[in-house]
């Protein structure tokens, strides 16, 4: 396992995002950024391998990642068969368990200290499994709009299924994230190129090609997440995370509804004083994104006070 | 509460007993304590933050009154109303010559807070309304059993630590500092006077309804055109005066109009969230200023 810089990466992002960087972790070959000194922040980005209409990579944390780290080691990586991430070695492995050892294995790779794991929508169901199958490496956890964790329906296949426009566009990709998003503004030039720019690589149209062309999204991936889903919210309720946690939750999500964040709220905060729950108005999926300088205080914060 | 100094102001000619301290410069956060005077079981008053002030110290300029009835400030010969109690803390944000505050308001303070940015929405750059059961809708709520039997007699020592602690989620949160300042408040003259405005049906006929026609007011503005200060709700999740349910449905109805309402739950907190988890507590606070802080200054 080795760290280079300088690989290939999207330049929109450039000015806020500093150079990325690569790391092998196990077989497969990690795009990730870091910067910054001090207790580190680990973010994990939502959605998963196979989207032909969107593509969410590391620089999803680009209104983050430059205040918070000023203070903070910040570390933004690529998921295993996204971003500017290898695809998995094995069909067995387009599953959300193999992208909780992938990230694990990333953190151990990097020799990072316990991290304060930051995760949204599918990145936080992934940063909650890290928490609870390995919480040596966690600090502290804070989950971000997961209708992943959330017993709710999801509606997601109700408000962004179909997409009027063709495939691998930027077209598709607007379109999906203004489905997600309170204000389409918040939905900049900028985050459809580098979500575009991703879309276009031959290993993504390949992991596309596997995901729905093989099935493996509906062969793998769906039954694996449903058996893990129960899991982790059984273990939920029994009490086994055992991390500072705080839940960020953008209240105009027509997507991952806010019901889902009080009842995660309950389970968590049953076994786990230092549990905390945030509801921002006028933000949909990504609180982040669409209010940074209110996440940013937020989770700058709790990590001061989950490392005291 | 080292940093902190007690000094008498006058307001509108009510002498008015104040903490404070903190950092000079810094924004100005003024913490307005709940509890009804000569209600309520137990006396409210500065004192009732504790060492949750402290935290916010090191960041910020503090000012902490007692409010009218309450503590070491007296009340006012008359009627005794709600908007008269309101009228109060902005006569007392103009004679401190305090700008843009930082308003935190616990329970009837959440509820003055909530009328004065209504009112006065250019006095405050922030508004947190903490556990505010006096905010809340009730609808037709179920008979209020919570303070249903203090032990008599009524503002004792005992009787203010059982009131305490029936609201509180730990009985730990209480140390024998706040219950000392809440005996020495029950002997004060401003209790006394509170209680005797109070008694038979001063509070039925007089405060309740002012407080009612101000929270009508405050739907029809919430409804028209929302309130023009950023507002957050900070809860705590096992407070039996006023349920997470009810802080969701006052976030939802500020929220329907406003841009920047946050609600916030902490955890094993009860109606006294700053002493049952004073740590969250400043994280959820200070970090929601640090917020309006930056977007002001982004703005100007």
């Amino acid at each position: 396992m080795s760290a280079k810089s300088g690989t290939a990466s999207p330049a929109r992002h450039r000015g806020r995002m500093p150079e990325g960087r690569t790391i092998r972790v196990g077989e497969i070959e990690t795009a990730y950024f870091d910067a910054g000194q001090g207790e580190t922040i680990v973010f994990i980005y939502g959605g998963n391998f196979g989207s032909a209409d969107s593509a969410p990579s590391a620089p999803a944390w680009d209104l983050n990642f430059g205040p918070l780290s000023k203070r903070f080691r910040v570390v933004a990586f690529d998921k295993l068969g996204q971003g500017y991430t290898d695809n998995p070695a094995r069909d067995e492995d387009y599953s959300m368990a193999a992208v909780v050892r992938h990230a694990a294995e990333f953190i151990k790779a990097l020799k990072l200290p316990p991290v304060h794991i930051v995760g949204h929508s599918r990145g936080g169901f992934a940063a909650t499994r890290v928490a609870l199958d390995y919480p040596e490496l966690v600090r502290s956890l804070t989950i971000i709009n997961s209708g992943t964790l959330s017993t709710s329906v999801s509606t997601n296949e109700l408000v962004l299924s179909r997409c009027p426009h063709k495939p691998f566009t930027r077209e598709s990709a607007r379109w999906i994230y203004e489905g997600y998003c309170f204000d389409p503004k918040t939905v900049t030039d900028d985050w459809i190129e580098v979500v575009y720019e991703v879309m276009q690589q031959p290993r993504y149209r390949e992991g596309v090609r596997k995901f729905v062309d093989e099935q493996l999204g509906s062969r793998v991936f769906l039954p694996q997440l449903a058996l893990q889903k129960r899991e982790t919210l059984n273990w939920l309720r029994e009490g086994r995370l055992q991390r500072p946690t705080q839940i960020i939750w953008g209240y105009n999500d027509r997507t991952a509804t806010v019901a889902g964040a009080y009842e995660l709220f309950r389970a968590v905060g049953a076994h786990l004083r230092q549990t905390e729950l945030h509801v921002i108005n006028e933000s949909g999926h990504f609180p982040y994104r669409e209010h940074p300088e209110r996440f940013n205080a937020l989770l700058g914060r709790f990590v001061s006070l989950a490392s005291a | 509460m080292t940093t902190l100094k007690a000094e008498t102001v006058q307001v509108q000619g009510l002498p008015t007993r104040v903490l404070r301290g903190g950092r000079r410069g810094a924004p100005a956060t003024l913490f307005v304590h709940g509890a009804t005077p000569g209600v309520t079981p137990y006396c409210g008053g500065a004192h009732l933050w504790g060492a949750v002030l402290d935290r916010f110290a090191d960041e910020r300029q503090i000012v902490v009154p007692d409010l009218p009835g309450s503590g070491a400030t007296g009340l006012p010969a008359g009627a005794f109303a709600f908007d008269a109690l309101v009228g109060h803390i902005d006569a007392l944000i103009e004679a401190l010559e305090l700008r843009d505050v930082y308003f935190v308001g616990h329970d009837l303070g959440g509820l003055m807070g909530l009328i004065l940015a209504m009112d006065k929405p250019e006095r405050l750059a922030s508004l947190s309304v903490v556990a505010s059961a006096m905010s809340a809708p009730t609808g037709d709520s179920l008979d209020d059993l919570v303070f249903r039997s203090p032990p008599p007699p009524r503002w004792s020592r005992a009787s203010q630590s059982w009131a305490l602690e029936r609201v509180s989620y730990s009985h730990l949160a209480l140390d024998a500092a706040l219950l000392d300042a809440c005996a020495a408040a029950a002997e004060g003259p401003a209790h006394r006077a509170a209680v005797e405005a109070m008694a038979g049906d001063g509070y039925s006929r007089r405060l309740a309804p002012s407080m009612t026609r101000a929270k009508m007011r405050l739907w029809e503005k919430a409804r028209a055109d929302g309130l023009a200060v950023p507002v957050q709700l900070v809860w705590g999740s096992h407070d039996p005066t006023t349920s997470e349910e009810r802080g969701a449905v006052l976030f939802a109805t500020l929220a329907a109009r406003q841009t920047a309402t946050h609600y916030h739950l902490i955890n094993r907190a009860g109606n006294l969230p700053f002493r049952d988890q004073p740590d969250a507590f400043h994280h959820v606070v200070a970090a929601f200023q640090d917020g309006v802080i930056e977007h002001r200054a982004a703005a100007a």
